[in-house]
């Protein structure tokens, strides 16, 4: 597998929300503790539709919570 | 592990038991010479009995097993088991779905071919449920697969 091209501040985001849990992100935009994690690791690209959930309960943009470093240059 | 990766796994273990009590069967009937028509549709009755009754036995084993756990862990008497399959246990679904129908595809002309090339008509029934099993586990290993090291 290679590396994923995806990276996310969301154990940054939650910590400066007030330590919020995997958990508690988890249950807040409808998935499970584990997608959660997975997320965090990289070892899972979520949907766009999460990815938004996501910021939204972080409040912040898009980009603030994940960034996208291709490989190579695709175009 | 979440519930769906105790699912997978549950239903894992099931399969390999079923191919098991499959090859058994069969080896059985090779080595004493019954293998004909009625014996062999007997035991394709009885795989097919067993992957239904293991399939609903493990859905039921893994709540059950899960709720303790968590009643366990959490000390709490009424535990909440986080049962959704939310966008990433679907994804890894489909894709061992994708795995099965693949294998299971591919056992299928394997067990054709045998018949094309000359060999009894039993042989093909015996492996076009080969292949299903087999078809089967290799999905539950892809799916496992994809859980552990993600995608």
């Amino acid at each position: 597998m290679g590396k994923n091209p995806i990276s996310n501040n969301i154990r940054k985001l939650r910590f400066f929300q007030n330590e919020m849990t995997q958990k508690e992100l988890a249950e807040k935009v409808g998935v499970s503790r584990q997608t959660i994690v997975a997320i965090e690791n990289a070892k899972y690209s979520p949907s766009l539709e999460l990815a938004f959930r996501i910021a939204y309960v972080f409040d912040s943009p898009l980009e603030e919570v994940f960034s996208y470093e291709p490989k190579d240059d695709p175009v | 592990m979440s519930f769906q990766e105790k699912n997978v796994a549950v239903s894992f273990v099931s399969f390999v038991l079923v191919l098991g009590v499959y090859l058994i069967g069969i080896m059985r009937m090779v080595l004493s010479g019954g293998l004909n028509s009625t014996s062999l549709f007997r035991l394709w009755g009885l795989i097919i009995i067993m992957a239904i009754f293991f399939t609903i036995a493990a859905t039921i084993l893994t709540h059950i097993l899960s709720a303790i756990v968590e009643a366990i862990r959490t000390g709490n008497e009424d535990p909440q088991i986080e049962d959704i399959a939310d966008e990433r246990d679907k994804l890894i679904d489909l894709q061992g779905t994708k795995a099965t129908y693949t294998i299971s595809s591919i056992g299928s002309g394997l067990a054709m071919l045998t018949f094309v090339l000359g060999q009894n008509a039993l042989v093909l029934f015996s492996l076009l449920i080969l292949a299903s099993l087999v078809a089967q586990i290799a999905g539950d290993v892809y799916r496992l697969g994809l859980y552990r090291r993600g995608f």
